[in-house]
């Protein structure tokens, strides 16, 4: 279990960092993103960066938020997704250097992490969750 | 740079309408049509609540407890309240019948168990009790708000 505050802190601090990047035209804004989301997908969410700042300001002004607990596997999924969209635009910044590619791989994961932030609609859990329903049809048929 | 804010601008916009306009779909009830069979919800011939409430639902998924939770607040009021749930992966049948297309999903019934609303998302528990015991309710009145001598 996670808590659903932190998540959704952790994207809107990601979608912050994502604009800033290009409105100053930051690429290292992808990869780091991107290895602070991996961590999480790797590791579980209560290691990733992203969390982790959740916590610390939690606790540093001593807020009083309750927890909301969430399953951890539906948000560790779309942390994924998040992660292999951001590693495309780091190829597209680096590897191939074409900026359109990865600014706008860049945007579609700001996009849904403001969403996530903003209204608490978790694209990719929502994905996971189809993801797992066809699955279990697949394995019944 | 100023291209880049645009579009920093344009992606923020956009995002404030899909949101509002999730917002506005998210849990809202809607008329529906269909019919419930009784064994699928268990529901004996001889049996008759005054509404049934079917909730589809999913592992793992939190606006689901919510959901449980405010139908499980609404049963305890509206008496002779049937609440049914189905875990949507284990019920892939009713779920592809009744076209289930995401968790929470809920259904209201009429008496004889046809599908009169239907919401998904987190529905408030006053759109829930709007569509149980509101003017357009089609079951019979709540017993629970009958005038005693009526009774």
């Amino acid at each position: 279990m996670i808590d659903r505050n932190g998540h959704r802190w952790g994207a809107a601090l990601s979608a912050v960092v994502l604009y800033v990047g290009l409105i100053f035209d930051w690429h290292w804004v992808a990869p780091a993103i991107c290895v602070a989301l991996g961590i999480g997908t790797a590791f579980g969410l209560r290691y990733s960066p992203l969390g982790a700042t959740y916590r610390f300001v939690k606790r540093s002004l001593s807020l009083q938020i309750p927890v909301v607990p969430e399953e951890e596997a539906p948000p560790r999924f779309a942390q994924l997704m998040g992660f292999a969209f951001l590693l495309v635009a780091t190829v597209g910044f680096y590897t191939v250097e074409n900026m359109a590619l990865g600014w706008t791989f860049t945007m579609i994961v700001a996009a849904l992490q403001t969403l996530l932030a903003s209204t608490g609609l978790c694209v990719g859990c929502e994905v996971y969750l189809i993801g797992k329903r066809f699955s279990a049809r697949g394995a019944t048929t | 740079m100023i291209i880049r804010l645009l579009i920093v601008v344009g992606v923020l916009l956009a995002c404030a309408l899909f949101a509002l306009w999730w917002r506005r779909r998210e849990g809202r009830m809607v008329e529906a049509h269909g019919l419930f069979d009784r064994r699928d919800l268990g529901i004996g011939a001889r049996e008759a609540p005054c509404a049934t409430i079917v909730e589809f639902y999913g592992e793992g998924c939190a606006p689901c407890d919510t959901v449980e939770q405010r139908l499980d607040k609404i049963a305890a009021e509206v008496c002779d309240l049937r609440v049914v749930r189905f875990d949507a992966g284990d019920r892939l049948d009713l779920a592809d019948r009744y076209n289930v297309r995401r968790v929470p999903t809920i259904f209201v019934t009429d008496p004889d168990l046809r599908i009169v609303w239907r919401a998904s998302g987190v529905p408030t528990e006053d759109a829930i009790k709007k569509a149980l015991l509101g003017p357009e309710w089609a079951g019979r009145p709540n017993p629970a708000q009958e005038p005693a001598e009526s009774r």
